[in-house]
């Protein structure tokens, strides 16, 4: 957190010495700023640190999860331009790997944005997560799928 | 009529789908849902204006409108779940 | 440049017109939440990348992009917090619903088990 701190503070401080203050030239400056904070990574802290290995997954992370929207908008728009709506509703229970809020909270929005499941609730124990989805034709594959695909991404960005 | 303002005659007529559900229901949840798809058109829309219009202060107005629609689900949901079993 | 926005800007419009679609032909509040939480966030997003790439300008950007991450983040909180209300409320899923594990897992205090359990006998001091 304290690098990215720095870093921004970077790319102002090099947007008033260019003096030109648009969009472009910020993201010049905070490249230029995190290359500067990379090379002197060793002045930090470790936990610090932590920066600097999740600039390049939190990147990756974001245009997954950009894509995966693009995906589940297409599959909606498929479902509701069809003229016999070909959907298979059901309601699944997903037992949970993810302990921390972070992580439950970033699972259950994922999951909600990805293609044909919507999360509905979470057990008070916080062991298993109900998903309501859109086309179940297996619950099996639907708790496998997510697993797979979600799950395994989210807690590489948060662990 | 540029491309821009036939965009927001475009987006304007999404709004009698949701209306329609708003009227019909059957159930108050259904209301609200089509009460959020009322508020993120009009997110939509005021983003749109701000590039018709030229004004970037009307993106202000998109945002306290999410802001805004985003605590007004919250308390309607909050509302549905404690008042119990009902239809209507 | 102008070509993008465009195109942004008619994706934005295509996807709100499936949500708004999608919300009256579901058959279900359940399924409908599919259309309104994916399709229309994607919808405002789109629009809303559109501003940004318009006038490419940082505090308009900034404002912008804060928007869309605002709803990207809680448009699927207020669906799940909308569909749990509606479900502890008493809404059924449509006849066409293939698999209901959640029936059965909610107490009385609007507690959720992990596991179905009987509800518990009346209090007779009530």
């Amino acid at each position: 957190m304290r690098a990215f701190v720095h870093n921004v503070l970077l790319a102002i401080f090099w947007m008033l010495v260019t003096e030109s203050f648009t969009l472009a030239n910020f993201l010049v400056g905070f490249a230029i700023g995190f290359l500067l904070l990379f090379l002197a990574r060793s002045l930090f802290d470790p936990t610090s640190r932590r920066y600097f290995t999740l600039a390049w997954r939190l990147p990756w992370f974001v245009a997954k999860m950009l894509w995966e929207i693009v995906l589940s908008s297409l599959q909606v728009a498929r479902a509701v331009l069809s003229p016999r709506m070909r959907i298979r509703p059901g309601i699944v229970a997903y037992p949970l790997e993810a302990q921390s809020d972070l992580e439950i909270t970033l699972l259950a929005n994922l999951i909600t944005l990805t293609p044909g499941t919507l999360s509905l609730d979470v057990s008070s124990d916080r062991r298993v997560l109900y998903v309501h989805g859109m086309f179940v034709e297996d619950p099996k594959a639907v708790v496998e799928s997510i697993r797979d695909n979600l799950e395994k991404a989210v807690l590489e960005v948060t662990r | 009529m540029s491309f821009l303002e036939g965009a927001l005659i475009a987006l304007l007529l999404t709004l009698p789908f949701a209306v329609y559900r708003l009227v019909r229901g059957p159930t108050l949840p259904d209301r609200v849902v089509g009460l959020d798809l009322i508020t993120t058109v009009s997110v939509a829309l005021a983003a749109l204006y701000a590039l018709v219009s030229g004004q970037t202060a009307f993106l202000d107005v998109a945002t306290a409108l999410a802001l805004f629609a985003f605590l007004a689900t919250l308390g309607l949901a909050r509302y549905i779940e404690y008042r119990g079993h009902r239809e209507d | 440049m102008l070509t993008l926005v465009y195109v942004l800007v008619l994706g934005g419009i295509f996807f709100l017109f499936i949500a708004a679609i999608g919300v009256v032909r579901m058959p279900d509040l359940y399924n409908r939440m599919h259309a309104t939480s994916k399709a229309a966030t994607l919808g405002v997003g789109l629009i809303l990348v559109a501003v940004a790439v318009f006038y490419w300008d940082l505090s308009v950007a900034a404002r912008a992009l804060a928007t869309l991450a605002f709803i990207v983040l809680t448009a699927p909180v207020a669906a799940h917090a909308l569909g749990r209300a509606a479900y502890l409320s008493g809404v059924k899923p449509c006849e066409d619903t293939y698999i209901d594990e959640l029936a059965g897992h909610y107490q009385k205090n609007h507690r959720l088990e992990s596991v179905e359990v009987k509800p518990p006998a009346p209090d007779p001091s009530e």
